[in-house]
């Protein structure tokens, strides 16, 4: 079973970042409209909401780009779990609180017509997501991944992967 | 093996996250400091920069309703809004009845910053509501190309502008600063779809005043 475990972690940093570099390339284009997602989240003062809606997609990118590459693993790992959590609250008190908006996780975003709104898939993403996230954060020695392998872990056979 | 080359493998490591870190980093600053208002921008005619940069009909007036509309030139919807109360708020305009002021907003993409620069242009010309009723009549879908510089430029003629300094506005982009500043007013205003109607600051109700001439006419008047 320890054998596959660098191969699941693979999976798991490729598809959690892969989905961040994603989002953060979608919004990068419009982030007029980033801005306006983050601040229809009614969470933020509109300032904070403002500067969260440039950051962000750079963030995600940055972070992606990293899990991808598997450099600091670990720390992107742990990173991008938090972000996803708060991107669970986020969605969660939008929906709690009734509001109509689109989650603009890839790009979009803003308010949307009443009863257009969906929470449920953002959010299970975002759960599935954190889960990745959390498995990278405890076992970030993954296979091809840019991260020295310290000695403890290093297998029977087997290179380091630069 | 790993023994052998660790230094090697963290160096290619650190300057790998140093490099994806330092890239974004350096563009993020640029990128944030662009949200900025600039306030050097040239301004358009009948602008007022105490009005987020809206385009501003009947500034003069005391103790009427102060309408503001942010909108988008390629959104459908503010087509629709247009199409239904475009009518009502230029006879407001005309007849003196309120103070209406235009905020074009540009987050659908860049063929929304040429059609806000052009009306911008319209307004020099005092053709602003003509040219704002023929962007919307001829709205193209989203991003399709449709609403190049030199199409603006054109579609002046549907409003009546034949002059050379209007088209040379469009080409040249002379509001774009502008335009940039309208869309940062907008972000600060928490305006988070478009259309969006302020009346006397506050907004109208979503659920039913937008798109029913009657509790339109309703809300302005209750002001």
């Amino acid at each position: 079973m320890k054998k596959y475990l660098p191969w699941l972690g693979l999976v798991a940093r490729l598809t959690l970042g892969g989905t961040l570099i994603v989002a953060g390339y979608l919004k990068f284009d419009e982030l007029d409209k980033s801005q306006m997602a983050v601040r229809a989240y009614e969470l933020l003062p509109i300032p904070l909401a403002n500067f969260m809606g440039v950051f962000l997609p750079f963030f995600e990118l940055a972070v992606g780009i990293l899990l991808v590459l598997g450099a600091a693993t670990r720390i992107a790992a742990f990173v991008s779990g938090l972000l996803m959590f708060a991107f669970i609250i986020g969605i969660s008190q939008a929906w709690a609180r009734g509001l109509s908006i689109d989650c603009g996780c890839f790009g979009g975003g803003g308010q949307v017509a009443p009863g257009e709104a969906d929470y449920l898939t953002p959010l299970l993403r975002d759960t599935g997501l954190t889960l990745l996230a959390i498995y990278l954060t405890l076992f970030p020695h993954t296979k091809f991944g840019l991260d020295k392998k310290p000695k403890s872990v290093t297998e029977q056979g087997e290179g380091n992967n630069g | 093996m790993a023994k052998q080359q660790p230094g090697k493998d963290n160096f290619t490591r650190n300057i790998v996250i140093a490099v994806v870190v330092g890239v974004l980093l350096i563009m993020l600053v640029p990128t944030l400091l662009s949200k900025q208002t600039d306030t050097s921008a040239k301004v358009p005619a009948s602008v007022s920069a105490d009005r987020g940069y809206g385009i501003v009909f009947n500034e003069e007036l005391t103790g009427v309703p102060v309408i503001e509309i942010y909108e988008d030139f390629q959104c459908p919807v503010c087509a629709q809004f247009e199409q239904l109360q475009g009518d009502y708020i230029e006879s407001l305009i005309t007849a003196k009845k309120a103070t209406v002021v235009y905020h074009t907003l540009s987050f659908l993409g860049p063929e929304s910053v040429n059609a806000a620069n052009a009306a911008a242009c319209s307004a020099d010309e005092g053709k602003f509501l003509g040219y704002h009723r023929a962007l919307y009549a001829n709205q193209p879908a989203e991003n399709t190309g449709v609403w190049s510089n030199d199409v603006l430029g054109i579609l002046g003629q549907a409003a009546g502008i034949t002059s050379k300094s209007f088209t040379s506005c469009v080409n040249n982009m002379n509001y774009e600063g502008w335009v940039s500043n309208a869309a940062a007013a907008g972000a600060k205003a928490n305006v988070n779809s478009t259309p969006t109607v302020f009346i006397n600051g506050k907004e109208i109700n979503r659920q039913n005043e937008y798109f029913n001439a009657d509790k339109f006419k309703a809300a302005v008047e209750r002001g």
